[in-house]
């Protein structure tokens, strides 16, 4: 045993996955002490705010104000003001108009802007442009002579005549001062939740629909394969059927119509992992039972049974023993592919029913609901998918890992 | 001879009683529900329109096809009769609409697109995996781990990536749809190059999922041969590496025949789901929108379908793999 | 003295484990085997008979590796040739070898004429397959298996029958030198008999020319083999006549070896019948003296420092062993060990 377990600490691939997993749940366990409190509150009214850090706009305008003169402040300003298909329409329309541009590059404001201040005449004809994309180019020509002439922005307070206050363009506001600051490292989703908290609990929440999905497909299949392998027989041929039909029908198929067939109030996240396990034994049955075929003819066993020891006894010290490595490899791979389920399954639209804690599939659910993948909210939906992958990848690293220890063969 | 036709005969018998297992289980999960199925059923529907005449009429209609009001037995004696004669029912959500009409629009894409795709994903993989358990340092070492990486994002997970920087990102490819939404079916060449188009994206998605298990899989059994005994000895007779490498590729590939056998049901459920993600007008966007319309007949009609598909791969590499590899020959007569 | 078939001269070879630590499991071996003569090599599992056989084939692949010495088959050194020119020249036609488990040296996908084409074309490209058929049914049909044997997979073939054609497939280019690693173990009693009525076979018809048997079993080796040695931690620890080795082992592990295996008198019943406690030495360190010294009851302190070297001994000096003490000193000790029990 002890040997077994060093044998486990030198293979890179099991250490690999059991660190990535562990830092994984050390994450979803100390994460929330950082960032107390409901993972679904909405704290943002629009949706798919970007990610980054928002500082309040009003107490900045009420802070201390310190002039600051940046020698490049200007330019930064229009830079972050032209959009990237704004530089290319501007190139578009340098070029069209007959200046050569090939050598600028999209992302270098300052040769950009030159050429445009130079050029651009808002009279001058071009063909090739429709009204539209003419009136654009008015647009931007304005938003830049904005930016470059007025100095200063002044803020009205309601109903007041006179300016409340001004701000000029050398204002500054220590960061420090600002009372309100919020960094939402992976912005907010479509109903304006934190997403990285939100990610949190929910990878949470799927890895305990993983463990109790993982738990009744081994018990389920580690039973029956017990059963089959040792009694032999009558009794296998019939376990061997059931589970021969269970396999090659798909659990997918058996998961959407017992979910379906429960209905949406019945569904909570451990009735969803429970109905998930239950679906997804059979090949944890067919492994027990060839190990145990193998097992069951052994001096040790037999001489277990001429001592006249019940079933059960026989079973747990002669049999489980030497199956216990492969049980719990089929356990992990049943914690990874029921987070998977449940995943596929809330795509469906048949995940859990929650307003309590999200799971890694309704995150996913909500994100393709509202088109997050089309729109570029990346942040909705991509750590959920790498948070998904990096579970298994963890899991299946582990099971590798084992799998190498325990059979020799497969060594590299 | 006959050592085949028995293990043919064992598995078209096989075919036969998990058929009629899953339409029994597709018949009788449902009816398990607590209190009434057809109130059940069809309430969840009202709640999404508003139409009160539709919906009775939906419900007495529903009452009469799925027959609540005779015992069991004569229920599903009703539902296998209607099933081979092709009629699964009336849509709910696309009333009146037959759902054997919805089923037979969407399977043709369905089937374009998974063959293919878990067809090429088979041999990539495959290929990948080999030369992975033969070449172990380099490939070992770099391309394993990456394709172990990538085997484990989700299906979904990878099609939306793909739809992100393919269609998104560089748009070179189209957002959704099996086709231009503008256009309707037909065989002119514009449509056949949209349909190309929007092939795209959700193949390559699909032979992305399929490729990981298969590589790890092909590796492991070809470590596997490669440490077999006839590795050696045929080393030791002075036949090429190359030779044997070869012997060894053709009997871990074998196997991997019963292997995709095996996966494919877990596989056809990750490109229904990829299906989704792209719009593709198969099998998996139809139920999806069953589900989200609470359309009972259509899902239960697209998992019976997606079961039968199944079941017909399952059997037809079973049969494939009884050719090929003289194995199943030899313990059909050691039986 | 006939002419000298095989002759290995201090063999050393290794294996590197997945750790990379290095095994030395084959260390300074040296041996001869005359025509039409057949030498048995004998010990516990583990002791590098098996590594000895594959290194004698000359052709090494990871994670065996050669560190010296020299092999020599008829005349010809094949240490330090070309692996390609040993593998084209050498292998199959001038030294072949039977695997330990032959129950799967054949590829199950193969027809057994496919890969006996490939073996004679590894050899001899121009061969055709008509004239390979001819060839491998003749030779088939004179060992005695049907030639419809050549058309079956080895799947389908049954245990004893697999290890006939395998022996077939082996000496199908009749080499000079046949390397046979525990042919027989695996089998039943009458698969076995078969199986050395086989080899004697071909050695009468001259399809092979010289032979190596290994097995862990010393009785079988007095039937088949002219001379044996025993083997012991890498090493050969004596060397005789099958006779000689059976009646009169001199090394103390030998001594313990035969009488383990010999059938107790009266009255020894009940003695523990591995007469030798003890398990053999980590070959991934040697240990500095005599390798057997830990297991021996005679060893003396010295035994723990000095590795002894090879002494010959007997008629002619034929005879060979590996130990400190005197072959008088060895003999004393067991005569007033045979008294005492009796």
């Amino acid at each position: 045993m002890s040997n077994t377990l060093k044998n486990l600490l030198h293979s890179p691939k099991f250490m690999v996955g059991f660190i990535l997993f562990i830092a994984i749940l050390l994450t979803i366990l100390i994460y929330p002490l950082f960032n107390p409190g409901n993972p679904l509150e909405m704290i943002g009214v629009g949706t798919f705010a970007k990610p980054g850090t928002y500082i309040s706009l009003y107490d900045a305008t009420s802070s201390q104000k310190e002039t600051l003169k940046i020698a490049n402040a200007e330019e930064k300003r229009i830079a972050a003001a032209l959009s990237d298909e704004d530089r290319v329409k501007m190139l578009e329309w340098l070029s069209a108009y007959g200046v050569d541009v090939t050598e600028v590059d999209a992302s270098n404001t300052d040769a950009i802007l030159e050429l445009w201040m130079a050029n651009y005449n808002p009279d001058a004809s071009i063909k090739g442009f429709t009204k539209s994309e003419t009136r654009n180019f008015r647009l931007i020509q304005n938003r830049i002579t904005e930016l470059m002439s007025a100095d200063t922005l002044i803020i009205y307070e309601e109903g007041a005549e006179d300016s409340k206050s001004k701000i000029v363009k050398t204002d500054y506001v220590n960061l420090n001062a600002i009372a309100n600051v919020k960094t939402l490292p992976l912005g907010t989703d479509n109903f304006g939740r934190d997403v990285l908290k939100e990610l949190v609990s929910a990878a949470g929440t799927s890895i305990i629909i993983g463990l109790i999905a993982g738990s009744v497909a081994t018990v389920i299949g580690l039973t029956l394969g017990l059963l089959a392998g040792y009694l032999g027989g009558n009794a296998d041929e019939i376990i061997m059927f059931i589970t021969t039909v269970f396999t090659v029908i798909p659990g997918f198929v058996l998961l959407i119509l017992i979910s379906y067939s429960l209905g949406q109030d019945q569904r909570g996240p451990t009735i969803v992992a429970i109905v998930i396990g239950c679906t997804s034994w059979t090949w944890t049955a067919r492994s027990v039972r060839s190990q145990v075929i193998s097992l069951r003819n052994r001096d040790h066993v037999n001489l277990s049974k001429l001592s006249g020891h019940s079933l059960g006894r026989i079973i747990l010290t002669d049999i489980l023993p030497y199956i216990a490595s492969y049980v719990v490899m089929a356990f992990i791979l049943q914690v990874s592919s029921g987070i998977l389920s449940e995943a596929q399954l809330s795509l469906l639209g048949l995940g859990p029913k929650t307003t309590t804690t999200p799971t890694l599939g309704l995150m996913m659910n909500w994100a393709m609901l509202y088109s997050a993948h089309t729109n570029g909210s990346w942040w909705a939906y991509f750590p959920v998918i790498l948070t998904i992958a990096c579970i298994s990848f963890s899991l299946n690293l582990m099971n590798t890992g084992m799998d190498q220890v325990f059979n020799p063969a497969l060594r590299d | 001879m006959k050592g085949y036709r028995k293990y043919f005969t064992k598995k078209i018998v096989w075919f036969l009683i998990t058929l009629f297992v899953a339409m029994v289980l597709n018949f009788v999960l449902p009816r398990l529900m607590p209190s009434d199925p057809v109130a059940a059923i069809t309430g969840k529907m009202a709640g999404q329109t508003t139409d009160t005449a539709a919906v009775q009429e939906i419900y007495s209609r529903f009452e009469e096809e799925f027959g609540t009001n005779k015992p069991m037995i004569v229920q599903f004696l009703i539902f296998l009769r209607n099933l081979f004669k092709g009629d699964l029912g009336t849509s709910f959500s696309q009333y009146p609409r037959k759902v054997s009409d919805i089923i037979s629009s969407s399977i043709g894409w369905t089937l374009a697109l998974q063959i293919p795709a878990i067809i090429v994903g088979w041999i990539i993989g495959n290929v990948l995996g080999a030369v992975a358990a033969y070449k172990k340092k380099g490939w070992d070492k770099i391309v394993m781990p990456v394709t172990m990486f990538i085997s484990n994002i989700p299906a979904f997970g990878s099609a939306v990536i793909l739809l992100y920087l393919f269609a998104v990102k560089w748009k070179v490819a189209p957002v959704a749809g099996g086709y231009a939404f503008d256009m309707i079916p037909n065989f002119s060449w514009a449509f056949v190059k949209s349909v190309i188009e929007h092939y795209q994206l959700p193949f390559w998605s699909i032979v992305l999922i399929s490729i990981g298990g298969q590589a790890i899989g092909m590796r492991s059994m070809s470590i596997y041969e490669l440490n077999a005994d006839y590795v050696k000895y045929s080393r030791f007779l002075g036949i090429r590496d190359g030779k044997i490498v070869g012997y060894v590729f053709r009997n871990a590939m074998l196997p991997q025949v019963t292997g995709l056998a095996m996966s494919i049901g877990g596989s056809v459920s990750g490109a229904l789901v990829a299906e989704i993600i792209f719009s593709y007008p198969g099998i998996g966007s139809t139920m999806y929108a069953a589900v989200t319309a609470a359309d009972y007949p259509l899902i239960s009609a697209c998992t019976l379908i997606i079961t039968i598909m199944v079941l017909i791969a399952t059997l037809s590499l079973d049969i494939i793999y009884g050719f090929i590899d003289p194995r199943v020959k030899a313990a059909q007569f050691d039986a | 003295m006939g002419k000298v078939m095989l002759e290995v001269k201090n063999l050393k070879t290794k294996y590197i484990t997945r750790f990379g630590e290095d095994v030395y499991s084959v260390d300074g071996v040296s041996l001869k085997i005359e025509e039409g003569k057949s030498l048995g090599v004998a010990g516990e599992s583990g002791c590098g008979k098996s590594t000895l056989a594959l290194s004698m084939m000359g052709y090494y692949f990871p994670p065996l590796h050669y560190i010296s010495g020299d092999i020599i088959i008829d005349g010809q050194n094949i240490s330090g040739m070309d692996p390609d020119k040993v593998r084209t020249t050498v292998l199959g036609s001038e030294i072949a070898y039977i695997p330990q488990a032959a129950m799967n040296a054949l590829n199950p996908t193969m027809k057994i004429i496919r890969f006996l084409e490939d073996v004679i074309h590894a050899h001899e490209p121009k061969a055709t397959k008509a004239e390979i058929r001819e060839r491998a049914e003749e030779r088939f049909a004179d060992l005695g298996l049907g030639k419809e044997v050549l058309d079956r997979h080895a799947v389908e073939l049954s245990g004893g029958m697999k290890q006939r054609t395998v022996i077939a497939v082996s000496t199908i280019l009749s080499p000079k030198v046949l390397i046979a690693d525990e042919p027989s173990s695996a089998l039943d009693v009458t698969s076995q008999k078969m199986v050395i009525k086989m080899m004697k076979e071909m050695m009468e018809k001259g399809y092979i020319r010289s032979m190596m048997f290994i097995t862990h079993e010393l009785p079988l080796l007095y039937n088949v083999t002219d001379d044996i040695a025993v083997m012991y931690a890498g090493q050969f620890v004596e060397y005789g006549t099958a006779k000689e080795m059976v009646f009169d082992p001199l090394h103390p592990y030998s001594h313990g070896l035969m009488g383990s295996i010999l059938v107790p008198e009266e009255g020894t019943r009940g003695m523990n019948l591995t007469a030798i406690p003890g398990t053999p030495p980590n070959l991934k360190r040697p240990p500095a003296g005599c390798r057997f010294a830990e297991r021996c009851k005679y060893a003396t302190p010295e035994c723990f420092y000095t590795a002894p070297a090879e002494k010959m001994f007997g008629e002619n000096s034929t005879r060979m062993y590996r130990c400190l003490m005197s072959e008088e000193a060895l003999r004393a000790k067991y005569a007033e060990e045979g008294g005492a029990s009796k």
